[in-house]
């Protein structure tokens, strides 16, 4: 029973992931392979204040919320000049910089070593610490990420997002200012992360770079890609799908050696498949299309 | 120490300068961040190997036969994927999803394949290198120095002085015009993946006789790669092989004074800032084609 309900918390941990992906990707047309970035400095953020200073829960998330929101905004300055593929190499560049960082910081971050440890957290009293309750923790946040995604991408914003992504002149021309836009969805995007980040660390007490490689960064984009960007439920059934995925592979009798390549394999190949077959994902619309540049 | 420096510089910068000219060859022409031309690079290594190991050729054969094989790759990620989708108009965006898909998946089938310990060509005893100038050299590392420069210089000519090069820098600059000048675009995009593929074979083919291979060895020349042919300038050889050497000059010379574990990010922080300070100077207009 522990493995379903972890299964689903992790399912949980992807949906904010992708949920906040898709509000830069999916709506504003910055495709962003940082994700990991913003997601494992939330958890740093919270696994050191906590390791450290052993502060409590709302400072340690409040820190987590800082520091991602403000690499979300140095990551975002580039981005209002820098467009399409090249924000992808300009964004690729800060994970790697951000994980060398994690990994090679050996005084501050404990290096590949990682973070054991973290204390569990306690949230007015309340302190969860069977899967059950951490279930109902992410189950909260991906309600409430699910819920401002939704006040934003169906508010007027939402409307000059998706023009942005159409066409920046035009939004120019209609008396918006798209620069300011891009850096405000950034550092939403970005605290999103580095709050599923924060719970990541929490659930997992023990956290070290590799699970904030740029392979996480593709998975995070392979998960809006396959359930359909510019779509609110597309990141929810691509999280759904793409972590279960593996589950089933492993019923099937895979020897665990080989299952992680093989997990690899069946991404890499879907994301392949989708942009050749579907690119609107199982539910999306066509968003890194419509601009119809040849 | 000093001429140690330049020597190790060079040797990345031969690297560098081999992926960056097959990745800006396609760039050029298809307009889209190649990411599986990583993979090609481990192939190139891998297929050496298969050749030496398992069948049985002696390593020189091996070493030039895993080349035009790397080309054969290339061609067939183009007809397969990439064709497909240029057809349908993809976005330099899509091509570049599907390039990294296709990363992913060729990365793990040669983990799935041959594990992901190191494998190695190299015969049982390592050679300490010989002395040039004060620095050690390998005889390796010599080869790869020498054997990427020429193929620099094959490429330099061919793009310059053929009917077939001339075909390919037509297609760079003007694919509609060229279309309609009677070159053949469908195919020149063919030859420039199958001859960009190779470089990027040779040069994993020469990293893997230096410092062996495994199959995520792909990554970091992709990357540097990637950095080199931005700041290098994708079309012009002589631009790439300067923007390699200072790359590699400035990786090495952050080694020396801060630490090697940060090669890569000063590599990229050398890339944000060329970018960003680019983009400025070209006053907010879309500089993607370079």
């Amino acid at each position: 029973m522990d493995y379903v309900l972890h299964i689903l918390i992790l399912v949980g941990i992807y949906v904010v992931l992708a949920l906040s992906l898709n509000l830069l990707a999916g709506y504003t047309g910055l495709l962003s392979i940082a994700h990991a970035a913003f997601f494992g400095i939330g958890a740093y953020a919270v696994a050191l204040m906590a390791l450290t200073l052993g502060t409590s829960v709302w400072i340690n998330v409040a820190c987590a919320v800082i520091a991602s929101g403000a690499l979300g905004l140095v990551v975002s300055i580039p981005s209002l000049r820098i467009r399409d593929d090249y924000f992808v190499i300009v964004t690729f560049a800060f994970q790697v910089i951000v994980f060398n960082v994690l990994n090679n910081w050996v005084s501050f971050t404990g290096g590949p070593n990682g973070l054991p440890g973290i204390p569990q957290p306690v949230l007015f009293g309340w302190r969860p610490s069977t899967h059950f309750e951490f279930l109902c923790l992410v189950g909260c946040l991906a309600a409430a990420v699910f819920w401002v995604c939704r006040r934003l991408v169906t508010s007027p914003i939402g409307r000059v997002l998706r023009a942005i992504r159409e066409d920046e002149v035009f939004v120019q021309a209609c008396g918006k200012n798209p620069a300011a836009y891009k850096v405000v969805v950034c550092v939403i995007s970005a605290i999103m992360a580095g709050v599923a980040g924060a719970v990541y660390a929490y659930y997992v007490s023990f956290i070290d770079p590799t699970s904030f490689t740029v392979a996480e960064s593709i998975f995070i984009i392979s998960i809006v890609i396959i359930g359909g960007a510019g779509n609110l439920w597309g990141p929810v059934l691509g999280a759904l799908v793409l972590v279960t995925l593996p589950e089933v592979l492993r019923f099937l009798g895979l020897p665990s050696s080989i299952a992680a390549n093989v997990r690899q394999v069946v991404y890499g190949a879907l994301l392949v498949l989708c942009m050749m077959l579907r690119p609107q994902g199982l539910i999306g619309e066509n968003v890194f299309q419509k601009n119809g540049r040849t | 120490m000093f001429s140690q420096l330049i020597i190790n510089a060079l040797i990345a910068a031969s690297i560098y300068a081999l992926v960056a000219a097959g990745l800006g060859l396609i760039y050029s022409t298809s307009r889209f961040f190649h990411f599986a031309h990583g993979i090609v690079f481990t192939c190139g290594a891998y297929t050496m190997f298969v050749l030496n190991r398992w069948i049985g050729l002696p390593l020189i054969v091996a070493a030039v036969l895993a080349v035009p094989l790397g080309g054969l790759i290339g061609i067939g990620m183009e007809i397969v994927v990439f064709r497909p989708l240029i057809r349908r108009s993809a976005t330099p965006l899509v091509l570049l999803l599907a390039s990294l898909g296709i990363y992913v998946v060729l990365q793990n089938v040669v983990s799935l394949v041959f594990g992901d310990a190191s494998q190695s060509v190299r015969a049982a005893s390592v050679h300490e290198g010989a002395a040039v100038l004060g620095a050690r050299l390998t005889p390796a590392q010599l080869v790869g120095i020498l054997a990427s420069l020429s193929l620099l210089l094959v490429l330099m000519f061919l793009l310059a002085r053929t009917r077939w090069g001339r075909a390919i820098r037509a297609v760079m600059s003007e694919p509609d015009l060229a279309s309609v000048s009677g070159v053949n675009v469908g195919g020149v995009v063919l030859w420039v993946a199958a001859i960009g593929s190779s470089l990027a074979a040779a040069a994993g083919m020469l990293q893997a006789l230096d410092v062996d291979m495994t199959p995520t060895m792909g990554m970091n020349p992709l990357m540097m790669g990637v950095i080199t042919a931005i700041i290098g300038g994708f079309r012009k050889v002589p631009g790439l092989i300067l923007g390699a050497m200072v790359l590699g000059l400035s990786q090495q010379c952050g080694a020396w004074f801060i630490g090697s574990q940060w090669q890569d990010s000063l590599a990229f922080f050398v890339l944000l800032a060329f970018l960003v300070v680019r983009s400025y100077r070209a006053g907010g207009r879309r500089v993607a084609t370079a």
